[in-house]
């Protein structure tokens, strides 16, 4: 069962399901605060290229590998998405992952803030 | 104090009202444009005339007005060197019938024969006119059917008729021209011709009631709209045009079958009964509308008295259901359609809009979110019904146009379409009335700027975008959240809280949005990118749109972490499965902008 290979994959019948994507992409900003520009760039073009092509498991594959630091702040992020993921539509997909990727892309340096 | 009372009441009840029913009302207002036209009155006096002596309005001014007018129009069509005096003697008959009609009455029926004794009088010169057109076309064909009408009456008027007819014809055919009245400057023709008007003048003057049954004897009225109806129709002599129009006016179903009921011999807008008798409205009978509109086919003939009459190309009637508000409305359209030249349709759009909305803006919001339409035809005639057109100005539309800010903003012609096309422009208040979709217009705007055809229109093309934007969003919450119900209590209050939403978002977004201009200090990258988008875009990819933008975005750290266009591209593009289209046109708008 390939869809299933990761585990923590959900299938969630009928009921529709409703992901609140700003507080997924609050919790990425958290995560990712303390991370390098450069890391965070390049992790940002891998993860764009694979939703280009809509390939979910390759973008889930470089997420979880990125946030799979047990001893960082990745702990929410992880909560997050084992109560939001499942196995989605295009649509849907395309924006669970730009919520994310820009989500990661707030936490660059340099930017203006907003008190 | 309550026989006070009662007559309060009564006014109200005779007072000129729409009654919601557009034909009717349209005939409503066609009667109070033809009261207007005819003795310049306005609405309110012709509401306190109809008060204090409402009788001698529908007995009297009605039937007088409405022949006078027809006339008049009659008139216009004769070739005949004595228009200008004829005219001039209409206008007396017309000032001793308004000293007449002053006078007491002591019923209806006296009021009609003391102004029909008028409409004789009114009729009479022009009747004589078309008779000597008609000796004009086909002496022999006229000198047949006074032979009959001799025949028939055995009178000796007919007999002196026609041997004036017979000298007239041998006068005229000693001549090379073909017209009588190009001959008419010779003398004796001239005389002959002096000597035939009498002898007609005569005959109308001494005519019997049993004479004029015959159509010889005829007013000359005529309407493409009416062609059949009672006293329009061309068999209908003299004396059945009199007892037609009384009976019209007397509302009495018993004497005319046609009365009883509402077909398209009527009103060309309603289906006939014999080609459609499964639609059962054809078959309402009028007895019931009696009671609550006594004068209702006085209305009916009024009909397209309504209508603004553009080049005789279009005839446009603008309708709301208040009577006053329409009035005020189709009275500026007369006054404003002088002042401009309309050559084709798509300006009598923009001149009636022009109109609609400048008394909407004077009227703010207490008509505004009434339902509003205008109603347009080309011809309408019994076999040919051209170019009819019913637009509705929908009420959110409506609300949304008393923004004096948002309004400006709309109220601009943009290019829509390559400079080849002859009409490459839309106007896009226009457009927003009609409730057509502003985006579309807007893409093609853009992409012609991308191309250099066209120079962008910054303001109008987003406060274009925001309020589509704006509109989708309120439908679609509307249907997610079933509170907001149309019968709810808040239903007109919410239209006001989307003007605000408008408003903040484009406060909003023109900002954020125009962070997205600093990714590039090179204008050519930044046209590049804008390209690329737009072609995403337009392929409805919401996907590579999004890959495109962040793609680029990447490369300058500070933008992706500027908070105002970080949470925007989110809020407004990311997350939103409504309108994201909108905002993100809006990026490539400002990424053209440089």
């Amino acid at each position: 069962m390939s869809e299933n290979i990761y585990y923590w994959q959900k299938i969630v019948g009928s009921e529709q399901l409703t992901i609140d994507l700003l507080r997924l992409k609050n919790a990425v900003a958290e995560s990712f605060k303390h991370e390098t520009d450069n890391y965070k760039q390049k992790l940002v073009y891998s993860l764009l290229e694979t939703v280009k092509n809509n390939d979910q498991k390759e973008f889930f594959y470089i997420l979880l590998r990125a946030i799979n630091k047990p001893k960082e702040n990745f702990s929410n992020l992880w909560i997050e998405l084992k109560e939001n993921y499942d196995i989605m539509p295009e649509e849907a997909f395309v924006n669970f992952a730009y919520s994310i990727i820009i989500g990661i892309m707030s936490t660059y340096s340099g930017g203006e803030k907003n008190e | 104090m309550s026989e006070q009372k009662l007559n309060i009441t009564q006014q109200q009840s005779i007072r000129l009202e729409f009654t919601g029913n557009w034909f009717i009302d349209a005939g409503i207002l066609g009667f109070t444009n033809l009261m207007e036209k005819v003795y310049g009155w306005s609405l309110e006096e012709l509401n306190n005339k109809i008060i204090s002596e409402s009788d001698k309005v529908y007995y009297g001014y009605f039937p007088f007005g409405y022949i006078y007018d027809h006339l008049l129009q009659q008139l216009e069509k004769i070739k005949t060197p004595y228009k200008e005096e004829i005219k001039n003697n209409m206008h007396k008959i017309k000032e001793s019938f308004m000293k007449t009609i002053s006078n007491n009455f002591s019923s209806s029926s006296d009021i009609f024969n003391a102004t029909w004794k008028k409409i004789d009088l009114l009729a009479k010169e022009i009747w004589i006119e078309r008779k000597v057109a008609a000796i004009d076309k086909d002496v022999e064909k006229f000198e047949k059917k006074i032979k009959e009408l001799f025949e028939e009456h055995k009178k000796e008027k007919y007999k002196k008729l026609l041997e004036n007819l017979k000298e007239i014809k041998a006068k005229k055919g000693k001549t090379s021209k073909k017209s009588i009245f190009d001959v008419e400057e010779q003398n004796q023709v001239k005389e002959k011709l002096k000597d035939l008007r009498q002898y007609l003048s005569k005959l109308w003057e001494q005519k019997t009631d049993d004479e004029a049954k015959d159509n010889f004897f005829r007013i000359p009225i005529s309407n493409e709209f009416f062609t059949n109806f009672l006293m329009f129709n061309s068999s209908c002599g003299y004396k059945e045009q009199r007892d037609g129009f009384k009976d019209l006016i007397d509302f009495n179903i018993n004497n005319r079958e046609i009365l009883g009921k509402l077909d398209k011999t009527v009103n060309k807008f309603l289906p006939s009964e014999s080609d459609f008798p499964n639609i059962t409205y054809t078959k309402t009978s009028t007895e019931t509308l009696k009671h609550r509109l006594r004068y209702l086919f006085v209305y009916l003939l009024c009909f397209t008295y309504a209508f603004e009459n553009f080049e005789d190309m279009e005839h446009v009637f603008f309708y709301s259901s208040d009577l006053e508000f329409s009035h005020n409305i189709n009275k500026k359209l007369r006054w404003y359609k002088k002042k401009v030249n309309l050559k084709d349709s798509n300006t009598i759009f923009k001149v009636t809009w022009k109109q609609i909305i400048d008394l909407l803006v004077e009227y703010k919001s207490s008509w505004s979110l009434e339902n509003m339409y205008i109603i347009k035809y080309r011809k309408l005639s019994n076999k040919e019904q051209e170019g009819i057109e019913y637009i509705g100005i929908p009420k959110l539309q409506a609300s949304i146009l008393l923004d004096d800010h948002i309004r400006e903003n709309l109220n601009h012609n943009i290019q829509s379409k390559s400079k080849n096309f002859e009409r490459n422009t839309s106007w896009l208040l226009e457009e927003f009335i009609k409730g057509e979709s502003l985006y579309p217009i807007i893409l093609s705007h853009i992409n012609l700027v991308l191309n250099k055809e066209a120079k962008l229109n910054y303001y109008a093309s987003l406060t274009s975008l925001i309020v589509e934007a704006n509109i989708l969003n309120f439908r679609f919450k509307n249907i997610q959240n079933k509170k907001v119900a149309l019968f709810s209590e808040n239903h007109f209050d919410s239209y006001k809280s989307l003007i605000n939403e408008i408003k903040e978002d484009v406060r909003y977004s023109s900002y954020s949005s125009s962070i997205i201009k600093q990714i590039s200090k090179d204008k050519e990258i930044k046209e590049r990118i804008a390209r690329e988008l737009l072609s995403a875009l337009k392929a409805r990819n919401k996907n590579l749109f999004l890959n495109i933008l962040l793609k680029n975005l990447n490369e300058r750290k500070e933008l992706c972490s500027n908070d105002n266009l970080n949470n925007w591209i989110f809020n407004k593009i990311i997350v939103n499965k409504v309108s994201f289209e909108m905002y993100s046109l809006m990026l490539i708008m400002n990424l053209c902008e440089g």
